[in-house]
């Protein structure tokens, strides 16, 4: 079992992308057996601190918000960071934040609470959380090198790293779901591009992938989705054309891109 | 974003901080009610504020208030000044665990899953009532302004179709003629069509393997490339039925596509 976080966020400070952690939360509360009441507790605290790099952190303009979420033996941890003037240095002394509630939610609601500098600019704070039951994902978490999401990077979008694959399998749908919706799309192609996410993530599973690397990126009606590393799956070319025929229809493109030394899977859903 | 960050707040409550303590010396040490009534009336704007953010739509606003109430009046009792942090600090937590307290006792736990299920319902038929009156499906945005909900619902109540939905082979449906027949009787009509199936050569032959139910579905959306609202329509069953039907089928055929070519399993 991984010390590191099992789900890493990278994401603009916009009070849109607040929506889509708690859409990430309510994923991981499914894969974790989270009750609906610490889902809850979990839920408001963590939309506070986002709120407060929305904010806060950068004086009204946007920057990056992350957020990772760590699952221990009977605890969730979850550090929403900022590369911005400090959002937690701003709390922690006290000075208003928002409309001055925000800090007392966060220490009401989480086991602990602690401030952090970041070495690499900003802040962060980190809040354990003690759910009467939480079953940890069975396999290890993310390992710092390798989940190197600045590769993944695309404007004004969203990446995300997860391990164990388990926990894509609830996290990533929601994610796509609540970026498919800011698109535009209507439900039916919503549930295509979920389909799509459900056979792409069945192939890296079976092929052993041990974290996933996801990043989209929304449009006016459409929605660009890579995910990998391709390492083997049915994905590369290898001859089992299966998901390549499934793809190519509920696609409206596709295509293998080399991101650093990773290669990822691009899919393009426009509205039909 | 919520509406009730305002920018006033900061400034009257750092003007108003050295009041606040006095007030609470003459309610806490000399027992003057009129200041403990004054710090209920300066502080009452928290509760409320609180109420807003965090009582659920199933619990009228005026009750979850008298709670949150309370739990300002315990703190207004308990909060000790000399220990130099805000008043707001002491004060949150514990009208936030006097509403938690009532949440329980008043079995809102129990009734969680029973509205996320009711919406879950509410979203699936207007969904349904929207794709037959505009001919194609809502986005989510339309969903959450018809039902008035907010997005964030209207995504968890499609998440919960998405994951509980499940259509039975057998359940009666009504055909064009008004004859109920099963969904399994008018899989057979679409049988013939499969010669049509242009996938590549490994998946034909594991097609073949597949119950019939599931090459329909398989058939409609990748060989006649229907939506899949079209071809929920198509086979009278919703939408989302498709989206899973299409999920577990795909499932099945990876697996027989990955069997050895003699066809032992």
């Amino acid at each position: 079992m991984g010390a590191g976080p099992n789900v890493r966020l990278k994401l603009s400070s916009r009070a849109e992308n607040v929506l889509l952690l708690r859409q990430t939360l309510s994923g991981l509360a499914e894969s974790m057996g989270l009750d609906p009441i610490a889902l809850n507790d979990i839920t408001t605290a963590v939309t506070e601190a986002a709120n407060n790099v929305v904010l806060h952190a950068y004086g009204g303009e946007e920057g990056p918000l992350e957020v990772e979420f760590a699952s221990g033996p009977a605890s969730l941890t979850v550090v929403v960071g900022d590369r911005g003037r400090g959002i937690a240095r701003a709390l922690r002394s006290g000075e208003t934040v928002s409309d001055g509630i925000g800090l007392p939610v966060i220490h009401a609601l989480s086991e602990t609470v602690e401030f952090r500098e970041r070495p690499s600019g900003g802040t962060e704070v980190a809040m354990r959380f003690q759910p009467l039951q939480i079953r940890q994902p069975d396999g290890a978490a993310l390992d710092d090198g390798a989940a190197d999401l600045g590769a993944l990077e695309v404007d004004g979008g969203i990446t995300l790293a997860v391990a164990p694959t388990e926990l894509a399998r609830s996290v990533v749908p929601r994610v796509i779901a609540t970026l498919a919706a800011r698109a535009h799309l209507t439900t039916d192609r919503i549930a295509d591009a979920q389909l799509l996410a459900d056979t792409v993530l069945a192939d890296l599973d079976r092929a052993g992938a041990g974290q996933l690397l996801v990043a989209i990126h929304v449009e006016q009606r459409a929605l660009e989705l890579r995910i990998g590393p391709l390492a083997g799956g049915l994905l590369d070319g290898s001859g089992r054309a299966l998901p390549g025929s499934v793809l190519s229809h509920l696609a409206d493109g596709q295509d293998v891109l080399a991101a650093g030394e990773l290669q990822l899977l691009e899919l393009r859903i426009l509205q039909r | 974003m919520s509406a009730t960050a305002t920018g006033n707040s900061a400034a009257s409550s750092v003007a108003g901080a050295d009041d606040v303590l006095r007030l609470f010396a003459r309610w806490q040490q000399d027992g003057d009610p009129s200041a403990r009534r004054a710090l209920v009336e300066r502080f009452m704007p928290l509760a409320r504020s609180l109420t807003r953010r965090y009582g659920r739509s199933s619990e009228p606003f005026e009750d979850l208030l008298q709670v949150a109430s309370l739990g300002l009046l315990k703190a207004i009792d308990r909060y000790d000044p000399e220990r130099g942090y805000p008043f707001a600090s002491y004060a949150v937590p514990t009208i936030l665990g006097e509403m938690r307290r009532y949440f329980r006792d008043s079995g809102w736990a129990v009734h969680v899953p029973r509205g996320a299920q009711e919406r879950a319902l509410k979203v699936r038929d207007a969904q349904e009532r929207l794709t037959n009156e505009t001919g194609r499906a809502p986005t989510v945005n339309q969903l959450a302004e018809y039902l008035e909900l907010e997005t964030g619902e209207v995504l968890d109540a499609l998440q919960a179709i998405r994951a509980y939905e499940t259509v039975s082979l057998d359940a009666p449906r009504v055909g064009h003629d008004d004859e109920v027949i099963s969904y399994g009787d008018s899989i057979g009509g679409e049988d013939a069509r499969f010669e049509l199936v242009e996938l590549d050569a490994t998946v034909s032959s594991a097609l073949a393997h597949l119950p019939a139910r599931d090459r329909l579905v398989l058939q409609l959306r990748f060989v006649e490339d229907l939506t899949q609202t079209e071809h929920a329509e198509r086979i009278g069953i919703s939408q989302m039925q498709v989206s899973r039907l299409l999920r577990r089928s795909l499932e099945q055929l990876r697996k027989l596509a990955d069997a050895p070519p003699d066809g032992t399993r």
